[in-house]
């Protein structure tokens, strides 16, 4: 047993190679993180209700320790980007984002989020969250039944029992910048170029029928 | 009086909770990841607690439960595989998000198209599990699959599936959705029988005359 604590898949100084503490460290504080992910409480479209059934007590999310929905993204540690995200949700999720504290993670939930879905070539429709916010997990499915966003889940936590302390990068001294907001540019349609359309003059017929 | 109606929805909450104890002294600590207790867990005549223990218990798929497609190939009796595709290209048509991708190649020799699609990728981050493919391939070719534990950490690599991975047994399809094989079955058959008769009509019509 304790050959795999000695040997743990870590890089670690020669000095300190067959020290237990990192390793016994590492274990409990990601056992910690595994088992107290609290997501953020938002959903965006039908996902979102696959989602409230997970929480429910049929799948019941409190198993894992996560039914802790949080409606302020500085308490939350993970984000379930439940739906189709359109161009005018994509700064406000990125932003809410950038609000979370380390560490945090994002579950790309269904097709929209993860690629766009039946919107990829929409008008108004982000083709896949993880072109403006690192995704840690892909769930496929449309939506993805409560079980499938459950692997999912444990998917993020078998992720998160692979990291160490040493190599994360939110205790490094440097601060971590924040990813950049999208803007929501210039479109085809401008509402506000409505009156100019309507009340531009009248045609002015070209006086053929005098020549 | 008020607060009636709160402590009759508490009481409803403590009468779940005691009566999961109970549950739990009548199959003596085998309430959980036992295939009986827990067809009483989730039938009509539950109490206490009706959680499904996901990793552990998994819910009873019923047949016609769709999630993502695949294609079927046959297997001969001398070992060989045959696709059931003909890459007639009907599926990446009918598909509302457009996610299926069909590649077609001709023969080298004769120049005439291969019936069997020489690749066949399906995007399942775009694949909104509608099922249309499978209803409208006049082969069976593509079916629903039941298979939902496909979360990964990479889009790109895990989830534009190519023909191999697409690419199951009609055994498979068989055991997933035993009643909608048997019936498929039995349509070819009569089909097949009535195509026969057909002919032996005609070639008697022909020899008559």
């Amino acid at each position: 047993m304790t050959e795999g604590l000695n040997n743990p898949d870590i890089p670690i100084p020669d000095e300190l190679a067959g020290s237990i503490a990192i390793t016994t460290l590492d274990k409990i504080y990601n056992w910690g993180r595994r088992s107290s992910i609290w997501p953020m409480m938002f959903g965006l479209a039908c996902c979102a209700i696959e989602m409230i059934a997970t929480a429910a007590s049929r799948y019941d999310l409190s198993r894992f320790g996560m039914e802790v929905m949080r409606p302020s993204p500085r308490q939350a540690d993970l984000m379930i980007v439940s739906g189709t995200v359109t161009k005018k949700m994509i700064p406000v999720i990125v932003r809410l984002y950038n609000q979370m504290p380390e560490p945090k993670y994002v579950l790309a939930m269904g097709a929209c989020a993860s690629g766009g879905g039946p919107f990829k070539e929409g008008y108004n429709v982000v083709a896949g969250v993880d072109k403006f916010i690192p995704v840690d997990v892909y769930t496929p499915g449309c939506p993805p039944t409560p079980q499938a966003l459950l692997h999912g889940l444990i998917t993020l936590q078998k992720k998160i029992d692979k990291q160490s302390i040493l190599k994360v990068n939110w205790y490094r001294k440097e601060a971590i910048p924040a990813i950049p907001i999208p803007i929501l540019g210039p479109d085809l349609i401008d509402p506000r170029d409505y009156e100019k359309i309507r009340n531009l003059p009248p045609v002015q017929e070209e006086s053929t029928a005098e020549a | 009086m008020y607060g009636i109606g709160i402590l009759k929805g508490l009481g409803v909450t403590l009468k779940h909770f005691v009566e999961t104890y109970v549950d739990d002294f009548r199959w003596l600590g085998k309430r959980y990841y036992n295939e009986e207790a827990y067809a009483v867990r989730q039938g009509p005549k539950a109490t206490g607690i009706f959680t499904v223990q996901y990793p552990e218990e998994k819910l009873i798929i019923p047949e016609n439960f769709r999630y993502l497609p695949f294609i079927l190939y046959e297997e001969k009796d001398d070992g060989s595989i045959e696709d059931r595709c003909t890459s007639c290209g009907i599926c990446p048509k009918i598909c509302p998000p457009q996610c299926i991708w069909i590649v077609r190649s001709n023969d080298p020799e004769t120049g005439r198209p291969i019936p069997a699609p020489t690749e066949f990728f399906i995007d399942i981050d775009i694949c909104m599990s509608c099922g249309l493919c499978a209803e409208y391939c006049p082969f069976d070719a593509i079916k629903m699959d039941h298979v939902f534990e496909i979360a990964s950490y990479e889009r790109m690599e895990h989830h534009i599936l190519n023909k191999e991975q697409l690419s199951k047994p009609v055994s498979y399809y068989s055991s997933i959705q035993p009643k909608n094989f048997r019936r498929e079955e039995e349509a070819r058959v009569a089909k097949e029988a009535a195509k026969a008769a057909k002919k032996k009509e005609r070639e008697a019509k022909k020899a008559a005359s």
